[in-house]
């Protein structure tokens, strides 16, 4: 049995059933066995993985939604499973339903990258990688055919796509044709690794002496992205072996939660002044030094900003509707972003 | 699928306490089962739920079955679908009232609706019960020719399910050959995929016991049919299934190969892992046998697996990296500058963190050593102590695979100051196994060593390697045989065996370089040694003491003799199973590190497998998927013979055999045939009602050794004792010639114990004129190519032995010139073997 298909296959389920349910715990499947079972009867039928395609299965089974509520006391058709079978199954696009049709077509373009980094004790950036997804809103009629070309596609390292762009194209112009599903998915996912330098800097300094530890750990920005930089968070594992700890920052506020995490949320780098975090950390008894260090995970958001540095050329379609809408938009947050002291 | 009936389960508190609300909902059924009144769906379908969420939490709903079937006239699809559930359920145990549902259910299966038909059949055929296979076939039938897609796509698993509740009555239907139509004409990729997956299952059963069914299994992976397959646009989840099957399939020519390569090479950028790693395995194996083309494979791969480790649930990360280990593993060069993808995060589970230390210990080499080994040490300080010992021992993995050990020495000598108990305790055995290898850093090790003091040292492992070190490096280290000293003093605190097995042999290591200091010392701990409660302890103390009373020099060359310096540590896992797992790319296997053979069932096993457990003669099924898998099993051999390192020229050294008419030594063979009786007795107890050819084997063995049995007749047998045979001739011979006899048959426990190396069953063999050509393998399994000549003529007889000897069996095929003598040759063959391993 291939692990990954388990894997993917049971992500899958997961995310259709949140979909449907609006969430995932015990007590909405508890609400909704019906539902359920519905859903996994149309998913896989005797351990072979059917139809995972939103799209589709919306198609065979209404999600319980107001709408259909309404809908149903209204026109006194009580089922909550349409009539007819999606005529897509046998169609080359199975990820896309037959022919929606809107008076307004719209679609939007998200650039949504995270940055995983990793920078050591002595402030080396030992690691530093942007991971992004191209997360498209379609709402288009018809059967759009889309093309969307960057500015700089040679800077991707590895790239993934959704099943619906041509492969031909992205190999000998790097452009991306394809035909959207209806709604939001995501388009493509890639990779841009050796990244030189992060937006901000964080720098801990811990000093122990006498059973007592000294932290100062300072934060300011180290690139100027040219958006503001927001939601910064500083969060940390205090070690087992400190019985207390006393800090507190000149800016944003300092929680100590009761399993030890102590969390910074600075949110905007004011300024006037680089935020800064002070305090003792008191150890056991019997310890003289600190012999384990915390590792730092910071959090950050930064809007309109790709920081892989690509960027969007171009998005055409092929056939025109009328009253067409385009937005494009780019966000960069922090993946795994630490900091080791 | 819906949960099996709990029915003996207790309801918990917090639920409804079941009995009274059960009848509560049977009443209320039963008013409305004849109700035609509006509105009586919804109160019905508030009702189904109900009794949908008991059954699912585990109340026993089944006494309903009546009502439900009852109620289940409607139009409504929800309360169908429900219904419908509920009987797939019940079916099982109320075999008698779901007679009652097939009715609704077969007329359902004509409903205008295909959502409907798709459904009802589903239902119909998953009520496993099976005394309604008789309904089933109908319906199916005429499912397989529905009009619409959805209908078909149901139907042809519909056959599977029945194939699997009455093997028979789906192939007396002909529905295998009707998928099989199916599969390579229906319009719809849905229906095709699910006939492959059905095919395949149906034919690799039949296989083993028909003819058809396995050459229909081979066309299945025939280049028309690959090719109809390959271009088919198929949903994710079929292309893994297609993915699979094109693994198998073999292609004629290297252009052929390039031709599948570039058509697939766009699913490894597909957005689903599971194609992703599906498409890499067609890669690997197809370009198997191209070094270069292989290596190139290797680079291109590497960064979808790279992406798909970082990207995704750590689970994810997890399979995928047991993959890439396995792939590092096999090019450790090729991964060497993509080390920082295997650089642990702070907040990855320890499973993957556990993984990726192993990965950075594989890619280690002369460039990105310095790197890795500082990221490593890094990870010692940290928080989750597993892996801070984990990444000390990858340091000193790393230490051992290098030539230079000069910067890693160093870190290693700083763990032994960072003052922590569990850093020192890995340090210290660490440097106790590098001075193993290289002697040469004696001496700055020692120096930090000697600073340690032994009470901060408290794990057993720890202390060993310390006290080694104390009694290996005595001369130079000043305080050795007070340290020494005081650790025996405190013998009776020491708990560890091995440590006190250790401290033995350091104070007696100790005191041949200074003995006057360590005197005392020795004759404390002989004297506590000899009293020791713990055999080992007692006995080395003992033996020490005793060759020391004998004569001091001799027990100066027997415990501390001039060492040499440790080249290669034992690898853990052998190269075949290595490759075993590699063959088994892209499925738990890999996971798991294990080939499937060791986790899962005798019965789920591919027919070519080693057997671990005594027991079961079977030798008619296992002969039939050999000659099934005979492709798959030629392909083993070209590799063994071409590959195997020990290869073994039997030509022209063979004057001390001896013809097979050599009279038997009575007395052993007796006592022999006496122990494979009771072997057999105990192995298979039901011996004398199994098949006449599993009892016709044991004749054979029991007639072996003893000359009173009636023997098939053709002793007359003789072999050429100078037989000779070039192994490309052997290997032509082997490919063209068909199998004449194979069998299977227990290895006496003499020979299991002397089949320590598969030299001794060699030079064995040949005293009985049969040569061996190719040998290879470890315990407990081995594999011979063995060949013997007939004395007169020039027929050769072509053997392939596997010798198992956890189980000691031993599977034999044999392949002759002259089909009509093999059977006699058999017995010869038999005969040799079973005299092997007695004096």
């Amino acid at each position: 049995m291939p692990p990954l298909m388990g894997i993917e296959f049971l992500c899958r389920v997961a995310d259709v059933l949140s979909e449907y349910l609006g969430g995932l715990n015990e007590d909405v499947i508890k609400d909704n066995f019906v539902i359920v079972y519905e859903l996994l009867d149309e998913m896989i039928d005797n351990g072979f993985p059917l139809t995972t395609e939103p799209n589709i299965l919306r198609e065979m089974i209404a999600p319980p939604n107001i709408v259909s509520k309404v809908l149903s006391v209204v026109t006194g058709n009580s089922s909550n499973v349409s009539d007819t079978l999606p005529g897509a199954t046998g169609s080359c696009v199975p990820w896309r339903a037959a022919d929606p049709k809107y008076a307004n077509n719209e679609v939007y373009v998200d650039l949504v990258e995270e940055m995983d980094a990793v920078i050591n004790r002595d402030g080396v950036l030992v690691k530093c990688e942007i991971y992004g997804e191209v997360q498209v809103n379609s709402h288009l009629s018809g059967l759009p055919d889309l093309t969307l070309s960057f500015a700089n596609p040679s800077i991707l390292d590895d790239v993934r796509f959704h099943p619906c762009v041509r492969f031909r194209p992205w190999e000998s112009h790097q452009l991306l044709s394809f035909v959207p599903p209806d709604g939001e998915f995501k388009l493509m996912s890639y990779r841009v690794k050796k990244l030189k330098s992060t937006p901000i800097y964080v720098k801990p300094q811990l000093t122990s002496d006498a059973g007592k530890c000294r932290v100062n750990v300072l934060v300011g920005i180290k690139n100027d992205p040219g958006k503001t930089i927001d939601s910064i968070t500083l969060q940390f594992q205090l070690p087992p072996c400190i019985l207390s700890a006393d800090l507190t920052s000149n800016h944003g506020t300092v929680n100590i939660l009761s399993n030890k995490i102590c969390s910074w949320s600075i949110g905007r780098i004011p300024k006037d002044k680089a935020p800064s975090l002070t305090g003792t950390l008191v150890l056991e008894t019997e310890l003289e030094r600190l012999h384990v260090f915390p590792t730092f995970r910071v959090g950050f958001r930064i809007m309109g900003v790709a920081l892989s540095g690509l960027q969007i050329d171009k998005l055409d379609l092929k056939t025109v509707p009328n009253r067409l809408y385009k937005g494009f938009r780019a966000l960069t947050r922090a993946g795994e972003f630490e900091v080791r002291s | 699928m819906a949960p099996p009936a709990q029915s003996q389960r207790s309801p918990s508190p917090s639920q409804p306490s079941g009995k009274s609300e059960v009848s509560d909902l049977k009443l209320q059924l039963r008013q409305l089962a004849g109700s035609r009144a509006p509105g009586v769906d919804d109160s019905k379908r508030e009702l189904f739920k109900k009794v949908i969420s008991y059954m699912t939490v585990g109340i026993d709903v089944s006494s309903l079955f009546g009502e439900m079937v009852m109620c289940s006239a409607t139009s409504d699809i929800v309360l169908k679908k429900m219904c419908y559930l509920y009987v797939g359920n019940y079916a099982k145990v109320n075999p008698d009232l779901a007679l009652l549902t097939i009715n609704f259910l077969q007329r359902d299966c004509n409903d205008e609706d295909p959502m409907i038909r798709g459904l009802a059949l589903r239902s119909l055929c998953s009520l496993r019960v099976a005394n309604f296979v008789e309904y089933l076939v109908g319906p199916l039938g005429s499912g397989l020719k529905d009009s619409n897609s959805y209908v078909r796509m149901v139907a042809v698993i519909g056959v599977l399910k029945l194939y699997h509740i009455s093997a028979s009555t789906c192939v007396d239907a002909d529905f295998p050959s009707i998928l099989k139509h199916l599969m390579l004409n229906d319009s719809d990729t849905q229906v095709v995929a699910n006939c492959l997956s059905a095919l395949q299952e149906i034919w690799s059963a039949e296989a083993s016991t028909s003819e058809e069914a396995s050459r229909e299994r081979e066309a299945l992976i025939s280049k028309p049919v690959i090719y109809y397959l390959l271009n088919r646009e198929f949903s994710e989840w079929a292309q893994c299934l297609v993915l699979e099957l094109v693994t198998k399939y073999v292609p004629s020519d290297s252009s052929e190969i390039f031709d599948i390569m570039n058509l697939l090479e766009d699913r490894l950028q597909h957005a689903n892992g599971a194609v992703v790693l599906a498409t890499i395995k067609v890669f690997l194996h197809l370009t198997l046998s191209m070094t270069d083309v292989h290596q190139q494979v290797y680079e291109r791969i590497k960064a979808p697996l790279l992406t798909l480790v970082s990207s995704g649930s750590p689970e994810q990360s997890y399979a995928v990296l047991s993959h890439l280990h396995l792939l590092v593993m096999r090019a450790p060069y090729i991964f060497s500058s993509d080390y920082k993808h295997f650089y642990c995060q702070y907040n990855e589970p320890s499973y993957v963190k556990r993984l990726k230390l192993e990965m950075l210990t594989a890619v280690a080499n002369e460039s990105n050593t310095y790197e890795i080994v500082t990221e490593l040490c890094e990870y010692a300080a940290n928080v989750d102590i597993p892996i801070a010992r984990e990444s000390i021992r990858a340091v000193g993995k790393i230490a051992l695979q290098q030539y230079d050990v000069n910067a890693i020495v160093d870190r290693l000598l700083q763990f032994l100051e960072m003052e922590k108990d569990y850093v020192t305790a890995e340090a210290l055995v660490l440097v106790k196994d590098l001075l193993r290898k290289y002697p040469q850093w004696s001496h700055d090790c020692i120096a930090v060593v000697g600073n340690i003091s032994s009470k901060n040292v408290q794990e057993p492992k720890a202390k060993a390697a310390l006290i080694w070190m104390l009694g290996e490096y005595s001369q130079d280290m000043q305080d050795a045989p007070y340290i020494l000293e005081s650790l025996v003093e405190n013998w009776d605190e020491e708990h560890s065996a091995e440590v006190r097995l250790h401290l033995l042999t350091a104070v007696m290591k100790c005191f041949f370089k200074r003995p006057p200091e360590t005197q005392n010392a020795l004759g404390t701990a002989l004297a506590a040694g000899i009293a020791d409660f713990h055999q080992d302890v007692h006995d080395r103390a003992l033996f020490y003491y005793r060759i020391l009373q004998y004569n001091v020099s001799v027990a100066e060359r027997v415990v501390n003799p001039p060492k040499q310096a440790v080249s290669v540590f034992a690898d853990t896992q052998s190269s075949e199973i290595k490759d075993r797992i590699f063959d088994e790319f892209n499925s738990l296997s890999v996971v798991y590190q294990k080939p499937s053979y060791m986790f899962t069932d005798k019965e789920h096993r591919g027919p070519f497998e080693f057997s671990d457990e005594l027991g079961n003669l079977s030798i008619g099924g296992e002969a039939a998927d050999n000659v099934v898998s005979a492709q798959r099993v030629e392909e083993n051999d070209k590799d063994l013979l071409l590959t195997t390192s020990e290869k073994e020229e039997t030509r022209g050294s063979s004057n001390n055999g001896s013809a097979y008419t050599a009279p038997y030594d009575g007395s052993s063979t007796s006592v022999f045939a006496l122990q494979t009786h009771i072997e057999s007795a105990i192995s298979n107890p039901t011996a004398a009602d199994h098949s006449p050819q599993a009892s016709l084997a044991i004749d054979d063995l029991l007639g072996l050794g003893l000359p009173a049995a009636p023997a098939p007749p053709s002793p007359q047998l003789k072999l050429n004792t100078t037989a000779a045979l070039d192994p490309s001739t052997f290997q032509h011979k082997w490919r063209q010639l068909p199998v004449a006899l194979s069998q299977e048959y227990s290895v006496s426990p003499q020979g299991v114990a002397a089949l320590t190396a598969p030299q001794a069953l060699l030079r064995h063999m040949q005293s009985h004129s049969i040569h061996c050509i190719a040998s290879g393998g470890q315990s407990p399994n081995f594999k011979f190519f063995f060949f013997a000549q007939k004395a007169e003529e020039a027929s050769n007889y072509l053997v392939e032995c596997i010798i198992s000897t956890s189980s000691a069996k031993a599977q034999i095929k044999i392949k002759a010139d002259d089909q009509s003598t093999s059977q006699a040759f058999s017995t010869l063959f038999q005969s040799a073997l079973s005299k092997f391993g007695i004096p």
